[in-house]
């Protein structure tokens, strides 16, 4: 089960969410976040959001704090899910 | 029931609800009816039940519009709903967002890249993603391949959530954009216009479609490991036809195909 990533209340109050889920677009590794209809995905390796579109700035800055915190938690969930394609393969491998 | 008035306006309206205040175009026509104008001529319909469509009647201009009812429906309100819309979608309420959240979808921009809802259909192991445009989307069963974590799709319990950007199939979650990104060529291109940190080198293309499908790079028969590694790295400008032949056949796509993923 895709557990999302625990949010201080505030933040999900606000209908905000974190996940991986059991299918996803694999490559690169990522975590979406989740806002009404609208989503951010967190690349694992870069440690930074991977589209212009909608603005990474409406993502609030606690919420991206807690990614680099739980970063490591991120990780281990996507290499339990997605075992072909681990976070810590380098680009070009 | 309310009626919707003969100048098309809407006779109830939500005055609280944000969100029709900055779309004008979707109406809540009756509280089991929403309407979406898309375009001068042509608009969305959504009923929750059967019972609003009974206000359809013969000869009205609705050949453009196309009309979602979250209810099964006999098969000669089917006849008679499909002679008068361009087109219909009709299923069980279980299989769609609830309707606050349907009227969210209906209201973006993305909809067409949202789903509103999914039906299964058993005898041909096949979901159907019911798009925020009412386009239709089949994904076979064999698709969604359990995880390694043991989470295994229950096709039995199917629902989409999160605003129409995730399929829930019991324990097991698949983002519909993992869905249209393997399924319809039109998402990939507008998705390559509206990403960044995506390199649009056909190598890349190449790296993450093989990825997505799972191929190890020694998986090409005919193709060696170094060769398909240099392709990805660009330092191949383009391969020969017929290699490029070979590793879409592996791929499951056509050649042209490859440089959209």
């Amino acid at each position: 089960m895709p557990e999302p990533l625990p949010l201080p209340q505030s933040l999900s109050a606000e209908g905000w969410k974190v996940k991986i889920r059991n299918r996803e677009r694999l490559e690169p590794p990522h975590a979406t976040v989740i806002r009404g209809t609208r989503f951010w995905r967190w690349n694992l390796r870069s440690h930074q959001f991977m589209d212009r579109d909608p603005s990474p700035g409406d993502v609030p800055d606690e919420l991206v704090r807690l990614l680099h915190v739980h970063h490591d938690d991120l990780v281990r969930r996507w290499d339990s899910v997605h075992p072909g394609n681990p976070v810590g393969t380098p680009e070009g491998e | 029931m309310v009626v919707l008035d003969p100048a098309g306006d809407p006779v109830q309206q939500d005055a609280a609800d944000d969100r029709e205040a900055r779309y004008p175009q979707l109406m809540v026509v009756a509280e089991d009816l929403l309407r979406l104008r898309v375009s001068e001529r042509s608009a969305y319909w959504v009923a929750t039940s059967a019972s609003p469509t009974s206000r359809f009647e013969p000869g009205e201009r609705l050949g453009r519009d196309r009309l979602l009812v979250t209810e099964e429906i006999d098969t000669t309100l089917r006849e008679y709903l499909e002679a008068l819309f361009l087109d219909v979608v009709a299923g069980p309420p279980a299989s769609f967002l609830p309707l606050d959240q349907m009227r969210e979808v209906l209201a973006s921009d993305d909809r067409q890249d949202l789903a509103l809802g999914v039906l299964v259909r058993a005898d041909r192991e096949a979901v159907i993603l019911i798009r925020g445009d009412l386009g239709r989307t089949v994904v076979s069963w064999s698709w969604f391949q359990p995880t390694p974590d043991g989470t295994a799709p229950d096709f039995g319990d199917v629902e989409v959530i999160d605003y129409g950007l995730t399929v829930r199939l019991g324990r097991y979650e698949a983002a519909v954009e993992a869905i249209l990104y393997e399924f319809d060529r039109e998402f990939r291109v507008r998705e390559r216009q509206r990403r960044i940190e995506m390199d649009p080198s056909f190598g890349a293309a190449l790296r993450r479609l093989r990825i997505q499908k799972g191929v190890p790079r020694s998986g090409f028969e005919g193709i060696s490991e170094r060769e398909i590694a240099r392709i990805e790295r660009s330092e191949v400008a383009r391969p020969h036809a017929s290699t490029l032949r070979a590793i879409a056949d592996r791929l499951g796509v056509e050649p042209a195909d490859i440089e959209t993923y």
